[in-house]
This record gives C-alpha cells, structure tokens and sequence, in this order.
C-alpha cells in the first residue's frame, strides 16, 4: 500500500512538474494509439457496414474470423507483424522495425476486428428497418447508406470507444515490433512494464495513474459524443 | 395512380402464400384489403411498393401501365413505423432533403403538415419521445411530405387511441378527395373500411375471395367465406 500512496504522490509531482520524460511518452503513446484508431475506423466502418448491409459467399467465416480477432491477443499480433517486417521479413525492406509505425501497424491489426465486429453488430441491428424505410421513401441506393450510418452513429462510437481503450492499454505488441527503445519507441506500458521489471513501483504507479488519467479523458470526450449523437 | 394487378403468385417457405386473379385499382380511389391474420394482405402490399418480389406474374403502375415502380411517387406506412433517431421535424423533412428541396420549401412544408397533423408543438421533440399516436402521425406527415401519388398503408391505425384514429382517418380523407392520391388500406377493423374506403377486397389464405363496394361487401356479402368473416367466425 505504501507503494501506492508513493506512486500518486510521484504521479502527481511528474504532471506539476512537466517532467520532460514523462511528456515525451504519453506524446508518442496517443500518437500511435489515435493514429491506428485513426486507420483502423477508415479500414473498418466501411467493412462493418458491408457486412452488415450485403450477403456474399463467405460471410459468415469472415464474421466469425472477426469475431475471433476481436479477442486477438496482443503478443501474436505484435510477432506477425514483427515477422512480417523483420529484417528477413518479406517487408524487412522497408525498414520499420522498432519505430512508431510498426507500432501504430501493430495495433491497427489490434483495434480494426473490435470496429469491424462493433459496426457489423450495430448495423445488422438496423439494417432491415433503416433499408425499408428508405425504400418507402424513394431514396436511392448511396442515401440508404447515408441514413443507415446516419442510424447506428452511436453503435460506431462505441466501436471507436472501445478501440481507443485496447489501443491505449495494451502492451504486448508495442513492445514486440517497437522494442521500448528510449526516445524513440517507449509508450507509457512498455515504461511499466519496464520499471516494474527494475523494481521502481513508485514511478510504475505513477506512470499507470497517469495512463488511466489519459484513457478516462479519451473515454469521457467519446463518450459525451456518443450521447449527444444519441440525443441528437 | 391506377394499379394493375395480373395473375399475381408468390410462394414462399415451399408453398403458394399468394395467388391472386387480374384486377386493378383505381387512380384516385381509397381501395380497402380485410381479411384474417396469414391471408397475403401485407404480402401483396409490400409486392406493390417493391419491397417484395413476386413469383409470377406482375404490376402495373400508372396510366401509362409501367412494370417498374415510380419509386418517387409511392410511399407506405406501416403499423409499427420506423422513425429516424432525431427530431419530429428532421424525419418530416427528410424525403424532401433527399428530393434536393430548397430549405426554405422544405421548412414551409413540414410547418403545413405539422399544423394539418397537430405535430407544430413536437417539432422539436425527439422521435423516440413520441407517443404510439404522434409517431403514427409524425410517419404519415412524412410519407405525405413529397405528394406520392399512390399511399399504401398496412394497418397505420390498429394501434392508435380512437381520437387520434379520427384524426388519421379525416388527413386520410383529405388528401384522397383533395389531392386524388390514391390509396391502397390494410386494416382488420371493418367498420374503419366501411367509413373510409369506396371498394374493398377480402382476402383468404391467399386468394382474393370476393372484391366490391365497400358499402355493400362488408354488409350483405354475396360469398359464403365473407358473409362468416363479416359476422365475426373465425376463418381457419
């Protein structure tokens, strides 16, 4: 306990004090987690609402191998992505290991299944109501679309809600594919995990009080958005 | 807007749901359908307004008698409607937003129907807030919005209070006589079709039993099967 009591007193004392470390990795932490939620929703609302609105041959595996995704865990896809851009790998050529973008790529295969399966669910929901009214009401083929996404706008925050949260939380596939490198690839769970490691609990506390401080904030702006789209 | 119906089939689940002979409805007329629960009224009402396909056989829209559906000129409203998440005004107005309605004609026009339907003080309501009545009300005013031609209604009033009932029953009226849309009326409430509809249809298990003046059909049936369905036996 005494501990704890010593990790939000040095939680507080690093935000006071704009202790420049500290800044510099909750800085790289939401740039990587708000850019693949950023990609992961352009990649999967247009998927989640397809698979909602349309029957292929094939859907229903490719709803249940999303469905299997979402619970995806983040170490084999932090190793896939390594093998894939490893310097052996077939896209070592490129050059990203231990960088940012490997990590943002890294939890893109992460947060993309959670909004695929959240938009499908919403969408599956309205889809036969939303289309027949549109039908009724003579509008065309690109306006259903239009209202449907217009109709489960508060299902597609809460996909973007929980993507946020596993982007910003996880820590097995950063650490894999971007190496907690100081300066460069340190998040603020790799920074955990690695002062766990060196027994420094007080800062690991604080570092985590701070990470629940950014994922509450992130939560509560989504969060309102989605009630007042609920409102709206 | 005169509707042709020809030789009109549709199975479904393995079995004839639908069989139906030639006839048409008028342009203009206020054309009843009654008949018991399972008897192909919403079938041939959703086959009409294209949500459903028939097996054989086809409709006819129009004067100038086209297979296809002028999609912009018919509307249907359904005993459960589907309100969009947001105002009573936003839902009014959004066949005319998507008809590309100047904003100034579409403001103009949901104020018209808001004030013939009593919706002027919900108008800023959300939808989800209305009662049974006004969100009956708020989907009439919004399938009225684009002055279909052809109005095709299953069942708009079976769960609404008698007064606001009346008050569908008189808009209904209205447009029919005023405006000459004509409408097609599912309903199971044979004093509702004898006050409202100039012909009339009974339908059973399918098949259209017999077809005539409303007046006349729900009063002195010439078929057995209507004059058992008219006093009230239950058809099985």
């Amino acid at each position: 306990m005494e501990e704890l009591a010593r990790g939000v007193a040095e939680a507080l004392r690093m935000l006071l004090a704009f202790d420049p470390e500290i800044y510099e990795i909750v800085g790289l932490s939401l740039r990587v987690s708000l850019s693949s939620v950023l990609f992961s929703t352009l990649l999967g609302v247009p998927l989640g609402v397809l698979y909602g609105l349309h029957q292929f041959p094939g859907k229903n595996l490719l709803i249940r191998i999303t469905y299997t995704l979402m619970s995806l865990p983040p170490v084999i896809a932090g190793l896939v992505v390594f093998l894939f851009i490893m310097r052996k790998g077939p896209l070592g050529f490129l050059r990203l290991s231990f960088t940012p973008t490997a990590m943002i790529i890294a939890q893109i295969c992460l947060v993309t299944p959670i909004i695929v399966g959240l938009t499908y669910n919403a969408v599956k929901e309205k889809a036969p109501r939303v289309k027949q009214l549109a039908a009724t009401l003579g509008a065309g083929r690109g306006e259903a679309v239009k209202l449907l996404i217009f109709e489960v706008r508060t299902g597609i925050l809460a996909a973007l809600v929980t993507g946020t949260g596993r982007a910003i939380s996880e820590v097995g596939a950063v650490m894999l594919v971007g190496g907690n490198i100081v300066g460069k690839t340190r998040v603020m769970t790799t920074y955990i995990a690695q002062l766990q490691r060196m027994g420094n609990y007080d800062r690991a506390i604080a570092v985590g009080i701070v990470l629940l401080l950014i994922a509450f904030l992130l939560n509560a702006v989504l969060y309102q958005m989605q009630e007042r789209q609920g409102r709206a | 807007m005169k509707i042709q119906i020809q030789q009109l089939k549709k199975d479904a689940g393995g079995r004839r749901i639908l069989e139906l002979p030639s006839f048409s409805i008028e342009d203009g007329a206020f054309y009843g359908i009654v008949g018991s629960n399972g008897a192909g009224k919403t079938t041939l009402l959703n086959i009409i307004g294209g949500l459903d396909q028939a097996t054989e056989g086809r409709i006819l829209y129009g004067e100038n008698a086209v297979e296809e559906l002028p999609r912009k000129e018919v509307t249907m409203v359904f005993q459960q409607p589907y309100l969009l998440r947001t105002t009573t005004e936003k839902n009014i107005a959004y066949p005319l937003k998507i008809r590309g309605f100047a904003e100034k004609e579409i403001k103009k026009r949901v104020k018209e129907l808001a004030e013939e339907l009593g919706l002027s003080s919900l108008l800023h309501q959300k939808a989800w807030t209305l009662s049974a009545g006004e969100m009956q009300k708020t989907a009439l005013a919004r399938a009225l919005s684009f002055h279909p031609r052809l109005l095709l209604l299953d069942e708009p009033t079976a769960n609404i209070d008698p007064a606001t009932t009346a008050e569908i029953e008189r808009i209904l009226r209205k447009i029919n006589k005023e405006e000459g849309v004509t409408i097609l009326f599912i309903t199971h409430n044979l004093a509702q079709a004898r006050r409202l509809c100039g012909k009339c249809a009974f339908f059973h298990k399918g098949k259209l039993v017999e077809e005539g003046e409303s007046a006349a059909l729900l009063t002195v049936p010439s078929m057995e099967l209507t004059q058992r369905f008219v006093a009230g036996e239950l058809l099985i």
